[in-house]
């Protein structure tokens, strides 16, 4: 494994880990860093804090207002809404939540999304490995013209297709299903892209060395190829995970009722319904976001190591 | 096959590149098996593809072509390039020509600009960046519908807190209504969507500079280089692989621009925010009108293409000065 | 060469599909000659109805009726699903688009023609009972019914006028008319505007303009144009709306309109409270809101009818129906669970919502309707034909979002000639594209 060791170098792990724990390390990093010493250090950095926090609350102000409107009555999140008192939450109380159970059946439309979320980041994690595997390494009749389709295909928004698919899913029966939600998304070529480049970057040594002690094709995926490649999918799942996620047309066309649609759904149960429950809306949303972002906080050092290891190489 | 100038060229890097050229070059020898096995592990994808994309697709192609309507006891008969004809005859369409060029003439370098910005400054090790990082990082994970949902309320005049910072701060005078306004409707999607999707390029941005050899950095503070001559000749060339990338996936997000459209304005006030997309999804569905609807996909997927290939072809032509 | 075989092979699956789609998007006319109903259940059976959900209450009652007419028989299960709203219209369409609607369709009144010319719904003429059709209001059976047949019933009728406040006329010192005959001209109501806000409201107008993305601007507002002697399409044969929908009439009624919005005398609703909140003192909307603003305002509330804007009031009327689609075996069956809604319990928790019930037999006994009662405008507004139903039409859907636009060109300081023009051009082109939605009655 030493020729996966210069690929993966140690020294990139451990900065990043650095970095992640908020460690203060003294050597210089890029371009703009500066001795963490002398006379100025104190504004320097009072300066710096104050730049970093400037920009969270660019990033977060929405965030937050959601989440404070989430506790407030109704009338009280637009009531609010033009001053500071948007971000203090005056009579908070759990009714926003109740309603979104109760009236959207968060609960139902929650584990849709989870369940077709979960099917279409597993299945496509398999399905588009494997394409991007044999792209970057086999070569076989066709491969030239299958990357030259994964790329053109990566082009082609969904909203594009979604009226002849409804067409050809209506015509096999597929309508009000979990499998109309799944298995038109689980193959995606920005995936197969993303992996394909990837795999193009791990050194061949390793499959010839496994080779060479009688591995087969599938063997050399599963044994070698897979492990070294757990960064960048652990980026696709993500990537995958957020697209699905917030699915909005398709849903809209194929599913009715609230026994297989997903959560983007569910926030229209209370914009239809004047007056709109702004609160509801709130809680309804706050509950869609936070899971992802805490998925997010988990598992953010192998996401941004994922990229980093993904060799994004234009 | 135009399509192979899109396609990546993975360049040596200047660390791992030599090893892996002379790996791809060295194995010429065609495993019989390798055939099979290659069809084997591209099969489900490729059949996954063709039937819920490529065969989508040419039936729009197809449609484009009739006079086909979403629900119609009519027949259907062939109009030729009437679709066509009549698409770019569309005030309406001309004006989303429009907007998707200038959002995305705006978007890519300033988002992708931005996000250099952020990437640099949670790429230093002080404490609580990892803090600062997710924060910045979150509005990635709202779906686009939530988070239109909420800025829309955001720039409302009456109850948005942006308007009523402005007027709090302007003595009243100052309250541009964003999305009510047909000359800054534009102006607010493209604010909005750089909000939503520069954390996602900072982390991009932010691995890559997490692989700059730090002895460059070094050996140029030795050379007595400017903090900007650094950032200019060392971070920014060694960025390069990722800025192509994200500018790449950037640009075309961009021509998809639709949710956060679809949410906030639905292509108003006067048609100020309308995108190829919204236009799409109007003429197709909204008033059945699926075989027009078509054409613009089809002409989307042109357009794309196109603006794709040039951008590549000018990016190669940069890599080779 | 294998590629070029793979795109070739793709390419001809494509083709066989989309013949085959359009096939099957084209099928002809259903039921003809052949009688709906033929009075007899054939069996048990399942039915699925779609409801589109609006507010609570209206949810409740429903599902008390489906729950009732289940219990009472056991032939006919009825499995209702609810749909927000806010995309029914979409989902009925993708249904339709995909062959999938339910037995059992709950529908906005004016897609009815659309959905009948579509081949979509079965004709009612064989199930109706006399009594119940000699009970219904005549606008109920006249919206329902498209080329000589009856394809849709509701259970209730809607209404239209202005809620105002009259504390706030009499401090402004507006008259406030008691009759379609006594109503406010255009300039009367513009005037009043600004003598509501010299009197302290400073946005006097609720237009409900935040409802943008529903049938609201085309049942609120082509009153206006109607009144004024324009309309959005000529009704003498639905061929055309060019010279009708933009003639120098209609322009003139939704450039007074434009006004209010210029003057900033319209509020924007966001908060969808302007009324209730006491900002405006004009509510231009629907009976829906009567419940809410009732219970507000009380003694100090009216329902006035809308400005004249030159040839007497017109007002909006038509409401959700109920359908029985072309995949319904026994439309017998299905027949069964609509009647059961036009007995009285269900008629009545809809009329509490503010609803104009459908059976004339009803209208009387429910006080707030018989005359004197506070919303006997709207009966009134039907009987007089002040009322007028929107475009009978398979071209409505086009002609409801045509006109959608031209609303909101209005609100944001457009030009109403082109706007109006622009909206003229793409109804035309609708029904020439549907070669003028045949056959024609």
């Amino acid at each position: 494994m030493a020729t996966l060791q210069a690929h993966n170098p140690a020294p990139d792990a451990l900065r990043q880990r650095d970095a992640a724990s908020g460690n203060a390390d003294p050597a210089a990093d890029d371009g703009w860093s500066t001795p963490h010493s002398g006379r100025g250090f104190f504004w320097r950095s009072l300066r710096r804090y104050a730049l970093l926090a400037l920009l969270a609350v660019f990033f977060a102000f929405p965030l937050l207002f959601m989440v404070i409107g989430a506790f407030k009555p109704d009338d009280r999140v637009l009531a609010d809404g033009a001053s500071w008192k948007a971000f203090v939450p005056f009579g908070a109380s759990l009714d926003n939540f109740a309603d979104a159970f109760s009236r959207a059946e968060f609960g139902r439309l929650f584990l849709n999304s989870v369940l077709i979320t979960t099917c279409i980041v597993l299945g496509g994690l398999v399905v588009n490995s494997l394409a991007g595997y044999a792209l970057a390494r086999m070569r076989f009749r066709g491969r030239k013209f299958l990357l030259g389709m994964v790329v053109t295909l990566a082009i082609i928004p969904f909203q594009a297709i979604a009226i002849p698919l409804l067409f050809m899913m209506a015509r096999i029966e597929w309508l009000d299903t979990y499998r109309v939600q799944i298995i038109p998304f689980l193959a995606n070529p920005f995936f197969i892209y993303l992996f394909y480049s990837f795999f193009l970057g791990i050194p061949r040594e390793l499959e010839e060395a496994a080779r060479v002690d009688g591995a087969g094709p599938v063997t050399i995926f599963t044994r070698v190829i897979v492990p070294i490649a757990r960064p960048v999918y652990a980026t696709v799942a993500i990537l995958s995970f957020l697209f699905s996620w917030g699915e909005l047309l398709w849903p809209v066309l194929v599913t009715r009722g609230s026994t297989v649609r997903p959560l983007s759904q569910g926030i229209a149960v209370f914009q239809t319904q004047p007056p709109i429950q702004w609160g509801d809306i709130m809680a309804f949303a706050t509950m869609t976001t936070l899971p992802i972002l805490i998925l997010f906080l988990v598992f953010q050092r192998a996401f941004v190591q994922g990229v980093s290891r993904t060799g994004l190489k234009g | 096959m135009p399509t192979d100038a899109l396609l990546a060229r993975p360049r040596p890097n200047a660390r791992d590149g030599p090893t892996r050229w002379f790996g791809y070059r060295r194995r010429h020898t065609y495993q019989p098996a390798e055939r099979t096995v290659g069809w084997l592990f591209s099969g489900p994808a490729v059949v996954l593809l063709t039937l819920f994309i490529v065969v989508p697709f040419l039936l729009a192609l197809g449609l484009s072509f009739t006079n086909q309507r979403l629900i119609s006891p009519l027949p259907v008969r062939l109009v030729g390039m009437e679709n066509y004809r009549r698409i770019f005859a569309d005030p309406v369409f001309q004006r989303s020509l429009v907007n998707n060029a200038v959002f995305t003439v705006v978007v890519v370098p300033v988002q992708t600009a931005f996000a250099l910005f952020l990437a640099v400054l949670v790429n230093q090790k002080i404490r609580f960046i990892s803090f600062f990082r997710t924060a910045y990082f979150a509005p990635v994970v709202m779906i686009m519908a939530v988070a239109a949902t909420i800025w829309k309320l955001l720039y409302d005049p009456d109850i948005g807190i942006i308007d009523g910072v402005l007027r709090a701060v302007s003595g009243g005078q100052l309250s541009p209504g964003w999305l009510r306004s047909s000359a800054l409707a534009l102006s607010a999607v493209i604010f909005m969507s750089i909000w939503q999707g520069a954390g996602f390029q900072m982390v991009v941005l932010l691995a890559g500079l997490q692989d700059i050899d730090q002895e460059l950095y070094e050996a140029a503070e030795i050379d007595g280089a400017s903090r900007w001559q650094k950032f200019r000749y060392i971070t920014v060339p060694g960025l390069r692989n990722q800025l192509v990338f994200v500018a790449t996936v950037t640009t075309i997000l961009s021509f998809r621009l639709f949710d956060q459209v679809y949410v906030m304005t639905r292509g108003g006030p006067l048609d100020a925010t309308q995108t190829m997309m919204t236009r799409l999804v109007d003429v197709g569905f909204n008033q059945q009108a699926i075989a027009r609807g078509s054409a613009i996909a089809v002409v989307f997927f042109l357009i794309v293409c196109l603006v794709t290939l040039v951008q590549r072809l000018l990016l190669r032509e940069r890599e080779a000065d | 060469m294998r590629s070029r075989t793979t795109v070739c092979g793709v390419f001809a699956a494509a083709c066989l599909t989309l013949v085959a789609c359009g096939g099957g998007s084209g099928t002809s006319q259903a039921a003809g000659t052949v009688s709906t109903c033929n009075g007899k259940i054939d069996g048990k059976q399942t039915l699925s109805a779609w409801f589109h959900t609006g507010q609570g209450d209206e949810r409740t009652a429903f599902e008390q009726a489906v729950n009732a007419f289940n219990a009472r028989q056991s032939e006919v299960v009825v499995k209702p699903t609810f749909i927000p709203e806010g995309n029914y219209n979409e989902q009925v369409k993708a249904a339709a688009a995909s062959g999938s609607l339910p037995d059992i369709l709950d529908f906005d009144g004016p897609s009815l023609y659309n959905y009948a010319w579509n081949g979509n719904l079965q004709p009612l003429d064989t199930c109706l009972s006399s009594q119940l059709r000699a009970d219904l209001l005549p606008t109920i059976i006249k919206q329902g019914t498209y080329n000589t047949k009856l394809y849709g019933v509701g259970t209730a009728e809607s209404g239209l006028g202005l809620y105002v406040r009259k504390s706030a006329f009499t401090k402004a010192g507006v008259r406030i008319p008691t009759s379609a005959a006594d109503a406010w001209t255009a300039a009367e109501f513009t005037d009043a505007l600004a003598k509501l806000r010299a009197a302290g409201f400073a946005k006097p107008l609720d237009l409900q303009i935040n409802q943008d993305q529903n049938e609201w601007y085309a049942y609120g507002f082509a009153p206006i144009i109607e009144s004024a002697g324009a309309d959005l399409i000529n009704r003498a044969n639905f061929e055309a709306s060019e010279g009708t929908i933009n003639s120098p009439k209609a322009v003139a009624a939704l450039t007074v309109m434009q006004s209010w919005f210029k003057n900033d005398y319209v509020d924007a609703n966001t908060d969808d409270a302007a009324f209730t909140e006491g900002r405006a003192a004009i509510s231009w909307v629907g009976h829906w809101k009567y419940a809410d603003y009732s219970k507000k305002w009380s003694d100090d509330l009216a329902i006035v009818p809308l400005p004249n804007f030159g040839t007497g009031v017109r007002t909006g009327e038509g409401s959700w129906q109920w359908g029985i689609t072309k995949h319904t075996a026994d439309a017998d069956a299905a027949w069964a669970f609509i009647s059961s809604l036009f007995e009285q319990t269900y008629q009545k928790q809809v009329a509490a919502n503010g609803a104009v019930p459908a059976s004339k037999s009803l209208l009387n006994t429910i006080p707030q309707f018989a005359p004197g009662g506070p919303e006997r405008l709207y009966v009134d507004q039907l009987d007089s034909g002040v009322a007028l139903p929107r475009p009978a039409t398979p071209a409505y859907p086009t002609i409801s979002l045509a006109f959608n636009k031209v609303i909101a060109t209005v609100r944001s300081g457009g030009n109403v000639q082109t706007a109006l023009n622009e909206a003229a051009k793409s109804i035309d082109q609708d029904i020439k594209d549907n070669d003028g939605y045949p056959p024609k009655s």
